[in-house]
This record gives C-alpha cells, structure tokens and sequence, in this order.
C-alpha cells in the first residue's frame, strides 16, 4: 500500500476557541511542508495526525486505517514534537534507548540502533553525557533522532530545525531530504519560510487554524514576492551602502535605524537585492557585520496575503 | 522501510489486541522502573522509608538505657512500626506516586513521546502503575524488614516470626496496591490531585475507619486493618479502636477489587487524556 496522510474535513476547537477548522487534506510521499505563523493551527494538525488529541469533527487516517485507536500504526512512524521535554536524568544513549524499546526492539538491537541514530545526528561522541547538559541544538539533534531511529517510513516533525546552528541545520535537512528521496511520507512544519524552501517544494499554507494555500511553493513564492520585504542591515558605511541602494530599481525605501549604524531597505525583489548587496560589499569593501530580515516571520506574509499588511 | 521481524520483541498481526498489550505492558513497566528507581522523589521518600528503622533503632537504644526485661519486639514492630506504615508511609507514597501516574508526563511534556509508540495507553497506565508499586514495596519492604529484625534480634531463631513477617508483608504489599490505583484514578480525572489525595488520605481515612457499623467499611484502610493482629490492650490500642473486622479472605478480595476497579476506570480514563496544545 502506498503511503498517506488524509484528513477529512477535520476541525478541532478548545472550548470556544477553534484550534483547526475543516481541513480536508491528502498528503502522499515525499517531504510536505506546512507553514504558518506562530498560533496557526500547525501543531494542532500535527497532533492530531498522530493522534495524540482527537477531532472535534472529522477524520485522520494514515494508510486507510483511522489513527485513534491504533497503536500498531506507531510501528511506522516517527514524530518529533516541537516543545523541548525530556526525561532529564537520562544520557542521551539511554534515552534512544529506550525509546527504541518501547518500539519494540530487542536489547541488544535497541543499542546497536540507538548508536546508530546518534550518529546520524552527530551525536555519538556526547551519547553517554546526561541530556540535561546538552545545549539547545543537541537537544534538538535528539528529539530528531528518536523520530528516525526505528527507521519509520512515515515522519512527521514539528519545528525540527528550532534552535539549530547554521551547520546542525545543514546537515539535518539533508537527513531530511534524503528520507523525502528514499519516498518516504515526511511532514515538516516551520513558521520559516526559507526552511521550508531548503526542505521541499510541495507546501501547506495554514492560517488561523484554516489552509489558506497548497502547492508548489514556487507559486505562493510569486505570491509573497510581491510583498515588499523589509532587510535590516548593519554596517558602518550606512550612508555609503543607502546612497547606492535608493538608486536600484528594486528598492522601495531606505531609512536609518536607531543608531549610525543600522539601515533598514524595504525590497520588492529580495533575490535581486541581495545579489547587489553581496556586489557592492566585495567591490566596495563595505563591511556588512550582520543581515537580518525581519519579514522571514512568516507572520508579515500572512498579513500581507490576507490583507492586512 | 519496516523494521524487520527478527529485531522486534512483539509484531503486530491480524488480532489486534492482547499480544501487543503483554509486550507493551512489559516494555512500560521496565522503562518506568528505570525511571522511577532514580528519581529525586524516590531518593526522597526512600529516606522516609528508613524513618521505622530510626524508630525502631530508638526504641532499642531506649531499652538498653532503661534496661526494661520486659520489652517486646513483636508487640512494638506489630502496634508501632507496622500501623505507622500502613496508617502513614503507604498513603503518603501512594499520593504522591499514585497521583503522578497519568500527569507527571503531560505536565512535562514527554508524554508525546509516550503515546507516538506502538503501545495501547491502557499498557502505559497499567505498567506504570506496577512499576510504582514494585518501587514502593521495595522501599518500605526495606524499612520493614530491617526494623523487624531490629526489634527482634532475640527471636531470630524463631522461624514462625518470618511467617508474620512475609504476612505483613503481604497486607503492606495489597495496601499499596489499593492506594496507588485509587490514586491513579484521581490523578487521571481531577486537577490538583495531590492536594484531595492528601484530604483523602488523612481526613476521611483517618475518620471513616474509626465510624461504628459499616460506615467504616467504606474507607480502605478498614480493609488493610482486618488483615493485621486485632487491636491489643496495650498503650497503642486507639490505634486500632472501633474495628469491626472483615473477614480476612473477604478484606483481600476487597483490596484486590478496590484495584481492579480504580485501575480500569484510570485506564478508560487515561485513553481520553490529551496534552495541552501550543501552537
């Protein structure tokens, strides 16, 4: 049978606030990403699916089986939740562990696998320290690792690159990728756009608890393209750097922030914009000592999708 | 790619149900073992445990002071040490071990990682609950037995005082079983529920028991005191006042229902439970 995820007309409310509302989905192989702000009904979704919390109305199943009910489908699937829990007084060995153990796996295989996985996410060396003096990135690499170790074919990940270094997050969307190309059912959420767009093309747009989009990211790219982004910039050649800027085309507005040293551009072509940037700075020897682009938050996207921005 | 059959100890097939709940109940009740056997709060009340053997050392040093020919091991170790821990040290583990079962995972957030396995949340909650009795037993079994042979260090030849030993044993054993699944219940169905098992535990269980007639029959510890020595005359009687004793193999289906009961409504319970979403 081949893989899938299908909601049916699924909506979940507590109390009188609506976590989902009617969210009819059919999610196949392959790396799904599902995007939304902060309080978008994201980790709701995911629950459910997994069947941690029940609809309200509607139905999950997984493979045509209804996921409530039905702890054997857990055999094939790994979930990484986004809330950073442990059991503490473990070291990181023993909690894969016992995770696989409750997968059951034999003793022995548990450990072999268990090593395994942690390598896979570059923590083997750090596998017998207590999880509690791991830092936030390990901790994350962790929670990945007890999602993959019993090799699941269906993964659905909430947020799993939170907290990741540059170099952790490389690395872990490769993993992903690679599990996306061996056609397996990947679920990946993240209120990140660029993420998003590291991991897959195939994308769920989710909004006060509602899809509001679904499909190549390429198009709802064109969509937020259009939204004009804003790009904060310090460097100390600010005035040097926004003089150039304001001629381009592509530039909105530049104005100054709090300091002498901080720029703020608004663009409306992000793709062009940077590839001046990185231009001026190699030929001007401009110094740019940090980039930040506050509309990353998928927050301003929606707003601007929906109107309000 | 599935995992292959040779690696695991359960696989599921076409009769859903029973083989898989064994396995899973297996699997729980060693990882909560592990668990439960390291924990800060076992570490504590594992040194509450110890406090009949504190008792129990006093009471011999006191009579080496006072030279008192009369002094009876049994008769302390059966009115002192054994009440303390059935009137006191079981309902305080059970609260609190009792209460955490189907909360302390949701409240810190692993039990995500609980109910995403291949494992019936009835196995969750049943093997976590025999995991707590088994680490409680072990730490008043402790305290018990030491203090006993404390107190009846000349009688240690004596092989009828192990028989009394291994039944009070018994009674300490049921007890908590009794407790802990009761406790499980409340745990599952109210918030704060350590604060009502603790009203419980020493309001109506140290009231109820002392009623005339059947009113004390609905408290448990009337159950547990129908299987222990019938009240003495001694300076610690009050202890055991008013009892109206079921009989013994009637008190021990009791307990045994009593748990059964509590633990099955827990478990219905339990299947319904849900994290708090933050999204």
């Amino acid at each position: 049978m081949s893989l899938a995820v299908v909601t049916e007309h699924l909506s979940r409310w507590y109390g009188n606030v609506l976590g989902l509302s009617d969210v009819s989905l059919e999610i196949g192989p392959g790396i799904t990403g599902l995007l939304g702000p902060n309080g978008a009904g994201k980790s709701t979704l995911l629950k459910l699916i997994t069947g941690q919390i029940r609809p309200s109305l509607g139905r999950v199943t997984i493979n045509g089986q209804p996921v409530t009910g039905r702890p054997e489908l857990f055999f094939n699937i790994g979930y990484c939740p986004e809330q950073d829990a442990f059991f503490e007084g473990m070291t990181g060995f023993q909690f894969l562990y016992w995770m696989l153990r409750l997968h059951h796996f034999l003793a022995e295989r548990a450990g072999l696998e268990a090593e395994k996985a942690l390598r896979l996410v570059d923590l083997y060396d750090d596998r017998n320290r207590p999880i509690k003096s791991y830092s936030r990135g390990m901790r994350q690499r962790l929670k990945i690792a007890q999602a993959i170790a019993h090799d699941p074919e269906i993964m659905v990940l909430d947020e799993p690159l939170n907290g990741l270094d540059p170099l952790g997050k490389r690395k872990i969307i490769r993993l992903i990728r690679d599990y996306g190309r061996e056609g397996r059912l990947v679920i990946v959420s993240s209120h990140v756009l660029p993420e998003i767009e590291a991991l897959t093309r195939k994308i769920i747009l989710i909004h006060q608890g509602k899809v509001f989009a679904q499909g190549d990211i390429h198009e709802i790219r064109d969509l937020i393209d259009r939204h004009p982004h804003v790009v904060s910039i310090r460097t100390p050649a600010s005035r040097v750097l926004a003089a150039a800027l304001i001629q381009q085309p592509f530039v909105v507005k530049a104005y100054f922030g709090d300091d002498e040293e901080s720029l703020l551009v608004e663009t409306k072509n992000r793709d062009q914009f940077f590839r001046f940037l990185l231009e001026m700075a190699a030929v001007k020897g401009i110094k740019l000592e940090e980039i930040t682009s506050p509309d990353d938050n998928l927050q301003a996207v929606f707003d601007y999708l929906v109107g309000k921005g | 790619m599935k995992p292959e059959k040779k690696y695991l100890d359960a696989f599921p097939d076409e009769r859903r149900g029973w083989p898989l709940f064994w396995q899973s109940l297996r699997k729980v009740y060693s990882f909560s073992f592990f668990l439960g056997k390291r924990s800060k709060r076992s570490r504590l009340f594992a040194f509450l445990s110890f406090f009949p053997v504190l008792l129990s050392v006093f009471l011999r040093v006191e009579q080496a002071v006072t030279a008192d020919a009369s002094f009876d091991g049994l008769y302390f170790f059966n009115n002192a040490i054994l009440l303390f821990a059935l009137q006191f040290l079981i309902l305080i583990l059970a609260v609190f071990y009792g209460c955490s079962i189907g909360t302390e995972d949701l409240e810190a957030g692993t039990w995500a990682y609980l109910v995403t396995r291949p494992i019936p949340r009835t196995a969750l909650v049943i093997g976590k609950y025999a995991s707590s009795v088994v680490v409680m037993a072990l730490m008043v079994g402790t305290g018990i037995v030491t203090s006993f042979l404390i107190l009846n260090f000349e009688r240690l030849g004596q092989i009828f005082i192990y028989g009394l030993l291994l039944k009070d044993l018994a009674v300490i054993f049921l007890g908590l079983m009794a407790y802990t699944a009761f406790f499980t219940f409340l745990g599952a169905s109210i918030r704060r529920s350590i604060f009502f098992g603790l009203i419980f535990s020493f309001g109506w269980e140290n009231v109820i028991q002392y009623f005339p007639g059947s009113t004390q029959r609905l408290a448990i510890i009337h159950y547990i005191k129908s299987l222990i020595p019938l009240p003495s005359t001694g300076r610690f009687s009050f202890l055991t006042f008013r009892l109206e004793p079921t009989r013994p193999l009637l008190a021990v289906v009791d307990l045994l229902g009593i748990t059964i009961f509590f633990l099955t409504l827990a478990s219905l319970l339990f299947t319904f439970k849900e994290p708090r979403v933050e999204d």
